[in-house]
């Protein structure tokens, strides 16, 4: 009879468990930068750099493997901001209008990506377009 | 409380299948609350085994031998550890221990993963939960553990259990199996988050960098479980062996190869976006050589040493093999387009080729274990003939294996990324190469004539000095360039980029491993009948037995000999031997004397008693302990590469001015 009962808890218990799911439960949603994969790419890519320039200067490279490599991968980092500029550049313009001021007077953000940045630039150094605001 | 054990397990294979369900129609039909309630389902599934679990552990521990796992594999004289190690001693617990691990590790990847990755983690549960699901249908229909024992209808029991193997009841072995099975299982996690970034379109390798430290980890406890099991057989089984090839050795050698190469060929797919495609069947193949590893050492389908784990289950691990197997193939079929290189192999002389023929070696290595472990099933199948193949086989084809792997050890570091020049090569090789050859000369004009024990120590001090050479030229630039001392700048260096210089510890580790492997070409026996008052010599030891003993316990009855080891004329120390023969499961053991030493292990078995003389068998195992040093430089390795480097992976914001911080750190 006991067997019964301490089945009968655990089973109800699971029950409750898997389908008492109150709406405050629920993980709130995260973007996804449509980017993200192309960031780690540009990542790899400075930490590639990163380890070619101290194998240089611990001597284990020649000058001519150190300058072609370096070619390498900046033609690839170069290729990777370009994909990134259009995947931006290709988003439907549902972001932040032109126009609009920054958030935080402190704030400034690029008029073509929305992406904000903590002092003036003349470029974006997420999209590489100008700051100024479109015409 | 067999009942509610069984019970425990039942509903965990009900609560599994739902929680395949609900997360892939979750899913599929943006349901968020149907893929929550499938994560709960995972964390339901680990309590669900725990309970069922414990009710397990708690019936060895007090001897309720109506239980007949507990009546099979316990009795009451036995220590408390070995009645706890009894959990997975035999057939039943074993794999509900699988099942219990399996479920920890789903709970712990639902709950670090519940706000990341939510684009395929529902697809992880799935995969994880039927992995999950098909252990669990051994458990509560195939082989239960809570089955009782009866006569006609009515449970009866018994007054003491049939014991533990004898074998099994020591130290490391209670250890041993406990880690095999963490790196068996932890392979499962790596292989869901592929297959899901698979089946998800995920673009990136953010699977990669999620999993990377579950896979160190369990590489690690695969490797911890297969050293203990050697050192397990060195010091028990009492011919002091500590690698046989026996099937269920290589059943946990081969995962560990498999994951050895996807640990270096995923740094390809990191470094240059290359070599996807064989990154995701790599992973998959390490998985699938996990679960056939059980199956050989669960099913018994070739015979071995560790028989005592036959039964008839093999049946359903083919069939689950054969259809993962073919599934994971069309997935990966079906996404080829999404596995497209991003750049291409430079030059042959490079680190990625380097790393290329590592994993080409690597995977022949495995393929000839395989081969070899399945001989006898593959030609009893065409001739009819059982036809095991032994260890000289295995020795005459994996020496020069592993010779040639320890050499791209040595040459990996000394390789650039892309390209290498003659004159990179030149400067890199240089003292490496010296150091190697030089010694490998004086061993040859010191007397010793072995090719193998030559090429093997001559490469051993190449790859280390290799590594050294790594150590020294990066802190003596940090030490040059930031003022502070020279052990200081190897911390520091060590610290920057913790995962290149913990792999190259754990290089080390494989070298100093190599070192003591190769003792073997030296080894020296010598098998003695003796009285007491007999001696007898070996290599420079003289033996002079004292005293024959014998003895109770209560567990076992034991016959030893009391050895007067001396070298040289001079009294070095007192050893030891036992023989036990343990009363509940009728088997003998050998319990070893070791003297142990850097330079060679002095090794006693009391092999036999027959009235008043003693069958006596001495070995001399050089270099042997350097097998277990490298072992622990090798997890120590491993934990450094475990730690979070200094530097993270960041934007190199000097040259690319502005970057906003919302994709700077990437996870390391």
């Amino acid at each position: 009879m006991i067997i019964i009962v301490i089945g009968s808890v655990v089973s109800i218990a699971v029950i409750l468990f898997l389908l008492a799911i109150r709406p405050g439960d629920l993980p709130k949603p995260v973007p996804v930068s449509p980017v993200a994969h192309l960031d780690e790419r540009k990542a790899a890519i400075y930490e590639n750099l990163r380890d070619l320039q101290f194998e240089y200067r611990v001597g284990k490279l020649s000058d001519m493997d150190y300058q072609a490599t370096k070619l390498d991968l900046q033609r690839e980092l170069a290729k990777v901001l370009a994909e990134i500029e259009s995947v931006l550049g290709a988003l439907p313009a549902t972001k932040t209008p032109p126009a609009a001021a920054p958030a935080s007077p402190r704030k400034f953000m690029c008029p073509h990506c929305a992406a904000e940045f903590p002092q003036a630039l003349k470029f974006c150094g997420e999209c590489g377009k100008s700051m100024k605001a479109r015409a | 409380m067999e009942n509610v054990g069984a019970l425990a397990v039942l509903l965990a294979f009900c609560v599994a299948l739902y929680a395949i369900v609900s997360s892939v129609v979750g899913k599929l039909k943006r349901k968020p609350f149907l893929v929550l309630s499938g994560e709960r389902a995972v964390y339901s599934v680990f309590i669900l085994l725990t309970i069922a679990s414990g009710i397990l552990v708690y019936a060895f521990l007090t001897g309720d031998f109506h239980f007949s796992y507990v009546a099979a594999h316990s009795n009451n004289a036995m220590p408390s550890v070995y009645k706890f190690a009894a959990w997975w001693g035999g057939q039943e617990g074993s794999l509900l221990f699988w099942s219990w691990l399996l479920s920890g590790y789903g709970a712990v990847v639902v709950f670090t993963n519940r706000r990341k990755h939510r684009e395929f983690m529902p697809y992880v549960i799935a995969i994880l939960s039927t992995i999950q699901l098909f252990f669990l249908l051994l458990n509560a229909f195939v082989v239960s553990p809570f089955q009782v024992l009866a006569e006609g209808q009515v449970v009866t029991t018994v007054a003491d259990g049939a014991g533990l193997n004898p074998l099994l009841q020591y130290p490391a072995m209670a250890i041993h199996p406990p880690m095999l099975y963490l790196g068996y299982v932890g392979f499962a996690v790596p292989f869901a988050f592929a297959m899901a970034s698979l089946i998800s379109r995920a673009k990136g390798d953010s699977w990669i960098h999620t999993t990377r430290r579950w896979t160190i980890v369990t590489w690690l406890f695969q490797g911890i479980g297969i050293v203990l099991g050697s050192a397990w057989a060195y010091h028990v089984l009492g011919w002091g062996g500590h690698w046989a090839w026996d099937p269920v050795e290589n059943a946990s050698l081969l995962p560990w190869l498999g994951g050895t190469a996807f640990l270096h060929s995923v740094m390809m797919q990191e470094k240059k976006g290359m070599m996807k495609v064989w990154n995701m069947v790599l992973i998959a193949a390490t998985f699938f050589l996990c679960i056939f590893g059980t199956f050989l050492t669960r099913s018994g389908v070739v015979s071995s040493v560790h028989a005592f784990a036959q039964s008839p289950i093999g049946k359903y691990f083919l069939v689950f093999i054969i259809v993962g197997v073919a599934a994971t193939i069309a997935l990966i079929l079906m996404r080829l387009p999404y596995l497209r290189s991003e750049s291409e192999l430079e030059s042959v002389v490079s680190r990625e080729s380097s790393f290329l023929f590592n994993n080409l070696v690597l995977l022949a290595s495995c393929f000839a274990v395989l081969w070899g472990t399945m001989f006898p099933v593959l030609s009893e199948a065409i001739t009819n003939e059982k036809i095991s193949l032994d260890a000289p086989w295995f020795n005459r084809l994996m020496i020069p294996i592993g010779l040639f792997l320890l050499f791209l050890t040595g040459v990996g570091p000394l390789f650039a990324w892309r390209r290498t020049s003659l004159e990179s090569l030149r400067k890199n090789f240089q003292i490496p190469g010296i150091a190697g050859l030089l010694l490998a000369i004086g061993l040859f004009i010191g007397g010793t004539r072995s090719p193998w024990a030559i090429t093997s120590l001559g490469l051993c001090l190449f790859v280390a000095a290799s590594i050294f050479t790594e150590f020294f030229r990066g802190a003596r630039a940090i030490h040059q360039k930031n003022g502070i001392n020279f052990a200081h700048a190897v911390f520091e260096l060590t610290h920057r980029n913790t995962r290149r210089y913990g792999g190259y510890l754990v290089h080390m580790g494989i070298v100093l491993m190599f070192v003591g492997w190769t003792g073997a070409a030296f080894n020296k026996n010598v098998v003695k009948e003796v009285k007491i008052g007999d001696s007898f010599d070996i290599a420079s030891y003289r033996i002079k037995v004292t005293d024959l003993q014998q003895g109770d316990k209560g567990n076992y009855q034991w016959d030893s000999a009391v050895l007067e080891v001396s070298k040289n004329g001079s009294f070095l120390q007192t050893m030891e031997p036992e023989r036990r023969f343990y009363k509940a499961s009728q088997q003998g053991a050998a319990h070893i004397a070791l003297r142990t030493r850097l330079n060679e292990d002095l090794y006693i078995n009391f092999a036999a008693a027959q009235g008043n003389q003693a069958t006596i068998q001495a070995y001399v195992f050089p270099l042997v302990t350097w097998i277990w040093i490298g072992a622990i430089v090798l997890v120590l390795g491993t934990l450094v590469a475990l730690v979070p480097s200094k530097v993270t992976r960041q934007y190199a914001r000097t040259e690319v001015v502005g970057i906003t911080q919302k994709h700077v750190t990437v996870e390391n």
